[in-house]
């Protein structure tokens, strides 16, 4: 196995003419599944539309629902809509838009362009994407299903408890929502994992950090901020869903829990998801400006600074959404001085666009259309922002109209505008023609004049004192006459998305094969020939716009010169290249076509369901079988027997295989294990923050409730003693035919069992001392990190059964051991949270006193 | 009455400096806004020349960076010095106002002024006199907010909040709950009434006083329904055996301007409406429709506590 | 190939043969159709009870209910049914609604059920061959083509169970625990005599009324029925009223109820209301011991001040002594019966009693109190002395 990276040949890798079949068998390996069978497609093109129609089914269908909204707001006192049914109306609504259009629909459009844009054949992980997309599709669609029972969540999509705890939502509508999406964002994240690793390591070689699409570049932000801004709303969920079954009071104050708690996790993830939502956007509009105005992107290091300066910054004002809290001026002022600084990189990205137009001649076609009119909006939005990220005038604005308005510009003019340029741009990418510019300028001009008729009066209406979320208002405020106005381009709006929905419904065709191909002249690799194999053969890219830069090269890739014209395996392949310098490092056989990958989402999802309709028995019955499928699933995923190295063209030889931190799988499992961690800060933050807010539920004050120490560190201990069979282990695989596979396989059933044992010992100190979870916030959280701890603990060991059992099989070699060094990783990562763990349970109450 | 709950019409001196700020903004923000779109214009359809500097890295890093950084920075600070107005500790002379969120009402209490005066719906204030309000909460989180007076600041459970505003003119202005607290939210709404300080010593001595007695027959037969249909269960009526506390205080309820959160006004033939229909007129609200009560029982009860100045 | 050939020849052998089968098998269904027809048609089956059935299809008609009821059942939970007031509730209703079919314990069936067929069975015979769960839904649902109907108040599980319970004890009884279970003051038969002659009128509807609530209304101390002697004549009859006209549901008070017109009501709800005044002293309310003082003490403050914070409003700004003081829709709880509160209160807090007005306040109060509340509260009432609740109050 070597991985280091090879020097690119300064001629074509390949010599022409190709050999007769190659092409065969390349489409051959990479033909997709027909019929029925079409549900196991894992292939990041068929994926990735898809998710993209999902996406915009729900778009199209939340939107039904704001319509709903505003036919009962368009006159005062109207009773269209029932109290009840609205209040679900607007909990959906902003739901859906966010978690199960916006995130996702982005997620999707990179799913489906980043491999074309890096000349990849395939994602690294497709069964991986194609788990996400079936589980987000079901789960979404039930989800969406739980408004025509009534049982749609109501209590905003911000959730805030008290009102969405037991005592003030007895019903379901609540579990709806915190396990629905709960579960919804653990795909967003599988995804953002795929795309992570996916933009590092499978770039066309020589496509270095600084030649990346500026697209790329925002995905690649995009996915780093939901690994860190997703786990933190994902523990809120927990956490409120154990308060709501089993009386676990972390936001109940006779308890020492606090509503404010859930606030700061919420917008913890809830702000930077703003940005998560616009930057991809922003990088579609960097990569269409170019290209329609016919010149390269001025200042794309002015832009790449600026998209990882607003994801950093993203996560330092939450708080401006808690202005009207009542916090200390000290916060309000910093949060306040963040909230003004992440309008400067937005500003430098719109700046950047204008100077490309005005560096180019800028051709008037429907994405330009679209982009202009993001342009205008976006400011607007933007400024708005300014003004709510004053703490004075976001005590007027907050809660009311104003927000409707600039959220909407914001999301709707920085995001869904975008979109639709996008849409229109790259359709000729994967479709057999063009939309039409005829139909795309109606869609256009209605959706700009509706906009701007339905949300800009918004402003004045909550200016004029009208709040949001409110189901009626009297007549005697003034607000009858905007009302009815902002109405009326609602459904102007509506019409602009149904003209571009007939467009794509006339003249959308999907092909993989017979694209119409660059239309627009553009410059980047998504605009190479493709077949069902991505580009025929993959290049050396030299320039931010290879097609611009080399006028031969579409058909040099096409004719099979560069590097991997055929199958070199005779199985999918893609190339893996280093992080940094893109240069060919390996071959990564990828997945095909899997029923596994399906099955496994199609009964996770009918899990998370079950439960929230409180069918438990049925629902383990698919937790199980969701189980059994991933492990069917993850047994193929490395397929085992060494295949010699092999020849990519231009003298190089690739290894079809890589282990330890070159390998593709290696990353994966760190970024995972970055969203674990994220989680358990989250988690360190709630303990430290109620310790704060209610010191006297904890040992300090009432004295008891604090295990012996021996038992923390016997506990400990033994965590370590686990951490170390595991390493020993480790050695014993790499020592291999010497002293054979048993060794390794006792150490690991030894690792798992004094692991077992060492979380169960805190467990039972905790248990001893008679502090029980639903005494006060203080013991909900000390029982939660043992509950956490004890998921990881699980996962740990179910990995270290797989591999024992992958070793008995004969699929762990001293080679072929990626199985093993992922569990490690895991294993060693559970290790140390649970130490982390025990000192703060343990340890702070004792100095904290 | 459209400046009856409106920002941009302020009538006191937090809402005033704010609207003062919303000026500066909005003039402001047209102004870039119009550049922006001016400098697009140019660069997509002007001349070569004009377009050249447009196309300059510099151009990106002065318009996109340094200019914001610093109109933003001036912003913060004039922001950050209107900020500090409303934390500062209320004067001396301050009234001290309890307001509780209550699903879906408000219930007001005025603790130092002799006698424990409890009202609902509606806080009067003398004018051009800083007003402490103490803000609590007795279920989910709500929000006080009377735009034409201050900023709204939440009630959250088991958090104290605290706001001074003062009226710098009198009249009657109108507050909402902002922040959704379930069911009828978009009902629960309530009235500031600003007096002259006269005025308002006057309306605090009438509010010490005992309910007034009913005079006329109609008046009495709804005051013996009022005890026989058990309101005094949640209601409480001073000097009468009505002493429950669950609901609104109705001590002096036909003096005030509306009932059941600003949904109706204060006359009989809504009390009657209400006391029947509640669940009609504001659904899910926590009173038990009355339909044992007959139309001439309602109109009786409607007297009565019309009555109630 | 060889191996393949003779599985071919084979199937080639089956597939004429199963067309014909098929065929046949059409045109004898048809055969069967038609036939059925034309003998129903012809009228030659007699449908006359009298006739009896032809042997073993009464059997088979047995085999096909019982397998009908077993599956029908599956799954319903059997709450506890070892309750005197249950099985006292039971009882009296069976008295009047089951005992002239199936007969009872020294009391024959009437000869017009002998002639009904099926027979209803005695059931002191055939109680013992059913679970409980079938019991209840034969009660409940009743069976087709037998007689047997339905339950009168769907929404009255509760009292469906009450029959259930009663029906487990009846075959251990003799014809004199039968009578002490199903009427009351069958000790004094004379005294009752007496009272039903001088009453006049409403004398026939005491005597079915007094079974249960007895002629001084105070019913059994057990509380299977409520007092009624501490109420007044206008709430008395408008639950007659309301049970008449179904917004108030009982499968047991419904038929009774239904067998009297408005002016017998009214006479009936006179009769209780005035036999309170009488009653008052004598009185004899569940005494307090039996229950937990700490149990009282929150049942004492939820009828006395309430729970303010969970929204609960005391019992007595409602229900209290004073009957001119108290909307004639409102009962007196002081000395009620314990189970009889209780019962009440799971009906309104389940939405199975909120159909009248009054119900339905009621109703919005009861969902806020905990089973726990309920069980305080109806242990605090029942140990009071009638018309004794604002004694109690600060």
């Amino acid at each position: 196995m070597s991985d280091e990276a090879h020097t690119l040949p300064s001629g074509y890798p390949n010599p022409l003419p190709r050999p007769k079949g190659e092409l065969e068998r390349l489409e051959a390996v990479w033909a997709p599944p027909t019929g029925i069978r079409i549900l196991t497609a894992v292939n990041n093109t068929y994926i990735g539309l898809f998710y993209v129609g999902a996406a915009l089914l729900f778009f199209v269908l939340a939107g039904i629902l704001a319509l709903l909204m505003r036919v009962q707001l368009a006159v005062p006192g109207n009773d269209f809509i029932s109290q009840g049914t609205y209040n679900q109306l607007f909990t959906m609504h902003g739901t859906v838009m966010m978690f199960l259009f916006a995130v996702p629909v982005v997620e999707a459009i990179g799913i489906l362009l980043l491999p074309q844009m890096q000349a990849a054949r395939d994602l690294p992980f497709p069964r991986l994407g194609a788990f996400a997309f079936w589980t987000y599709l079901i789960g979404g669609l039930f989800f969406f299903g739980s408004l025509f029972f009534g049982l749609a969540p109501d209590g905003g999509w911000f959730m805030y408890p008290p009102l969405t705890s037991t005592e003030y939502s007895p019903a379901e509508n609540a579990d709806f929502w915190l396990v629905g999406i709960g579960f919804i964002e653990i795909s967003a994240i599988a995804g953002a994992i795929e795309i992570i690793v996916g933009i590092l390591r499978t770039r066309a070689p020589g496509m270095t950090l600084d030649k990346l699409p500026i697209f790329a570049w925002s995905m690649l932000v995009f996915a780093g901020m939901i690994v860190f801004a997703f786990p933190a709303v994902i523990l809120a969920t927990f956490l409120l869903e154990l308060e709501r079954a089993f009386a676990w009071p972390f936001f109940i104050p006779e308890f020492g829990g606090d509503p404010l708690l859930w606030q700061h996790l919420f917008w913890f993830f809830g702000h930077p998801e703003v940005y998560i939502i616009f930057l991809p956007a922003a990088g579609m509009v960097s990569m269409i400006v170019p290209t329609m105005c016919g010149v390269p992107l001025v200042g794309y290091r002015l832009i790449v600074v600026a998209l990882v300066a607003t994801g950093f910054f993203s996560f330092g004002l939450w708080v401006h959404h808690m202005f009207a809290t009542g916090i200390p001026s000290l916060s309000l002022a910093f949060f306040s001085a963040a909230s003004m600084a992440v309008a400067v990189p937005s500003g430098i990205q719109v700046f950047a666009w204008i100077a490309t137009i005005a560096s180019g001649r800028l051709r008037f076609t429907v994405p330009s259309l679209f982009i202009l009119g993001f342009l205008a909006i976006f400011v607007i939005g933007g400024l708005t922002g300014v003004m709510v990220a004053l703490v004075p005038f976001d005590w007027q604005a907050h809660d009311t109209f104003f927000i409707v308005a600039h959220l909407h510009y914001v999301l709707f003019g920085g995001m869904v505008f975008p979109l639709f340029a996008a849409i229109y741009y790259w359709v000729p990418a994967v479709g057999r023609k063009p939309l039409s510019e005829r139909l795309g300028r109606w869609s256009f001009w209605l959706m700009f004049v509706g906009f701007n008729v339905t949300f800009f009066p918004m402003h004045i209406l909550g200016l004029m004192g009208m709040p949001r979320r409110v189901y009626t208002y009297p007549e005697n405020l003034g607000w009858d006459g905007i009302n009815l106005l902002s109405t009326l381009g609602a459904f102007m709006i509506a019409t602009g998305v149904l003209v571009c929905l007939i467009d794509l419904a006339r003249n959308f065709r999907f092909t993989p094969s017979e694209n119409a191909g660059n239309v627009w002249q553009a410059g980047t690799l998504d605009w190479l020939p493709t077949d069902v194999y991505g580009n025929r053969s993959i290049p050396i890219v030299t320039s931010r716009e290879p097609l611009r830069d080399d006028p031969k090269l579409s058909k040099d890739v096409e004719a099979g010169r560069y590097f991997l014209p055929g199958t070199a395996t005779g199985k999918r392949e893609t190339l893996i290249t280093s992080a940094i310098d893109a240069l060919p490092q390996a071959i990564l056989q990828v997945p095909g076509p899997s029923w596994r990958s399906f099955f496994a989402a199609v009964f996770t999802a009918a899990f998370f369901l079950l439960l929230t309709v409180k069918l438990v028995w049925p629902a383990i019955a698919c937790g199980i079988a969701a189980l059994v499928a991933m492990i069917a699933w993850l047994w193929q995923t490395d397929p085992g027997r060494n295949h010699a190295p092999v020849d990519i063209g231009g003298g190089i030889k690739v290894p079809v295989y890589l282990t330890g931190p070159a390998s593709h799988s290696w990353w994966a499992m760190v970024v995972l294990l970055l969203v674990a961690a994220s989680m358990f800060i989250a988690l360190v933050f709630s303990y430290l923050y109620l310790w704060t807010v209610s010191p006297d539920v904890w040992p300090a004050t009432t004295g008891e409730h604090l295990p012996a120490a021996h038992w923390p560190f016997i506990s400990a201990a033994a965590l370590l003693l686990a951490s170390l069979a595991v390493a020993l282990s480790g050695r014993m695989l790499a020592a291999g035919a010497k002293i054979g596979p048993w060794p390794l396989r006792a150490g690991l059933a030894a690792a798992s069992a004094v692991l077992a044992v060492g979380w169960l010992l805190d467990l039972c100190g905790v248990w001893q001392t008679g502090l029980r979870p639903d005494d006060s916030s203080y013991a909900a959280l000390v029982y939660t990190f043992i509950v956490i701890e004890g998921l990881l603990v699980a996962s740990a060991i179910v990995m270290a059964l797989f591999t024992i059992a992958r070793s008995i099989a004969g699929l762990l070699t001293p080679i072929r051991r990626v199985t093993f060094d992922n569990t490690m990783l895991l294993w060693h990562y559970a290790v140390a949270q649970g130490l982390i763990g025990l000192l703060i349970v343990h340890g702070f109450p004792r100095i904290a006193g | 009455m459209e400046t009856l709950q409106s920002t941009m019409h302020p009538a006191g001196t937090d809402a005033a400096a704010i609207a003062q700020l919303s000026w500066v903004l909005f003039v402001g923000g047209g102004l870039v806004f119009a550049v922006v779109m001016g400098l697009t214009a140019i660069a997509s359809l002007g001349a070569e020349r004009r377009r050249r500097f447009l196309s300059e890295r510099k151009f990106i890093v002065i318009a996109g960076a340094i200019l914001p950084a610093i109109v933003l920075t001036a912003l913060l600070v004039y922001g950050l010095t209107l900020t500090g107005t409303r934390i500062a500790i209320a004067e001396a002379d301050a009234l001290r106002i309890e307001v509780t969120g209550e699903q879906w009402w408000w219930r007001v209490r005025y603790p130092d002024s002799g006698g424990d005066i409890i009202t609902a719906n509606e806080i009067r204030i003398p004018a051009d006199r800083p007003i402490e309000l103490t803000l609590l909460s007795a279920d989910v989180i709500h929000s006080f907010w009377v735009p034409n007076l201050a900023g709204k600041i939440d009630m959250i459970p088991g958090t104290v909040n605290r706001l001074t505003l003062r009226a710098t003119q009198p009249g009657e202005y109108r507050g909402q709950c902002a922040e959704f607290c379930g069911g009828p939210h978009a009902l629960m709404a309530f009235h500031v009434v600003a007096l002259e300080p006269a005025a308002f010593d006057i309306w605090l001595a009438a509010q010490r006083e005992p309910a007034a007695s009913p005079e006329t027959a109609l008046q009495q037969e709804g005051a013996d329904l009022f005890v026989a249909s058990g309101c005094g269960g949640c209601h409480s009526i001073r000097g009468t055996a009505a002493i429950g506390t669950i609901g609104p205080d109705l001590t002096h309820v036909g003096g005030r301007l509306t009932i059941a959160a600003a949904t109706l006004p204060a006359d009989a033939a809504s009390f009657a409406r209400w006391i029947r229909d509640n669940q009609y007129i504001k659904p899910n609200n926590l009173m038990p429709p009355f339909g044992t009560l007959s139309d001439d029982e309602l109109a009786a009860l409607g007297a009565y506590l019309e009555h109630l100045k | 190939m060889p191996r393949r050939s003779p599985r071919k020849k084979l199937k080639d052998r089956i597939r004429p043969r199963l067309k014909e089968g098929a065929a046949w098998f059409g045109i004898f269904i048809a055969a069967m159709i038609v036939g059925g027809f034309l003998f129903t048609w012809s009228g030659l089956y007699s449908v006359a009870a009298t006739s009896g059935h032809w042997p073993g299809f009464g059997l088979f008609l047995e085999f096909g209910m019982r397998s009908s009821v077993r599956t029908h059942t599956i799954g319903i939970a059997v709450p506890p049914l070892h309750d005197a007031a249950l099985i006292e509730r039971g009882a009296g209703h069976f008295q009047e609604g089951c005992m002239p079919c199936h007969g009872a314990p020294g009391r024959a069936p009437n000869p017009i059920a002998h002639e009904t067929l099926p027979e209803a069975p005695d059931l002191v015979a055939s109680v013992p061959t059913w679970e409980p769960e079938e019991l209840f839904w034969i009660i409940k649902q009743g069976l087709k083509y037998t007689g047997m109907p339905g339950w009168a108040a769907q929404q009255r599980d509760d009292e469906i169970w009450a029959v259930v319970a009663f029906l487990r004890q009846l075959p251990a009884l003799d014809a004199g625990e039968y009578q002490a279970l199903a009427s009351l003051d069958v000790r004094d038969q004379a005294v009752s005599d007496e009272v039903l002659a001088q009453s006049g009128p409403p004398g026939v509807g005491l005597a079915t009324c007094s079974r249960c609530h007895g002629l001084d209304g105070q019913a059994r101390a057990s509380g299977a029925y409520p007092r009624l002697d501490i109420q007044t004549s206008e709430y008395l009859f408008a639950q007659l009223a309301a049970y008449d006209d179904g917004t108030r549901q009982s499968g047991i008070m419904a038929p009774i109820v239904a067998e009297f017109d408005e002016a017998e009501l009214r006479q009936l709800a006179d009769y209780y209301a005035a036999s309170g005044v009488a009653a008052a002293d004598d009185a004899d309310a569940a005494s307090e011991s039996e229950s937990d003082p700490a149990v009282l003490e929150i049942g004492r403050a939820l009828v006395i001040e309430g729970l303010p914070d969970e929204g609960i409003p005391a019992c007595i700004s409602c229900h209290g002594d004073n009957p001119a003081a108290r909307s004639p829709l409102y009962p007196a709880l002081a000395g009620q019966h314990a189970s009889y509160i209780a019962q009440q209160l799971m009906l309104f807090r389940s939405g199975a009693r909120r159909a009248t007005p009054a119900a339905e306040i009621m109703a919005v109060i009861a969902e806020r109190l905990t089973p726990a509340q309920i069980d305080a509260v109806s242990a605090y009432l029942s140990g009071l002395q009638p018309g004794a609740m604002s004694e109690t109050a600060p």
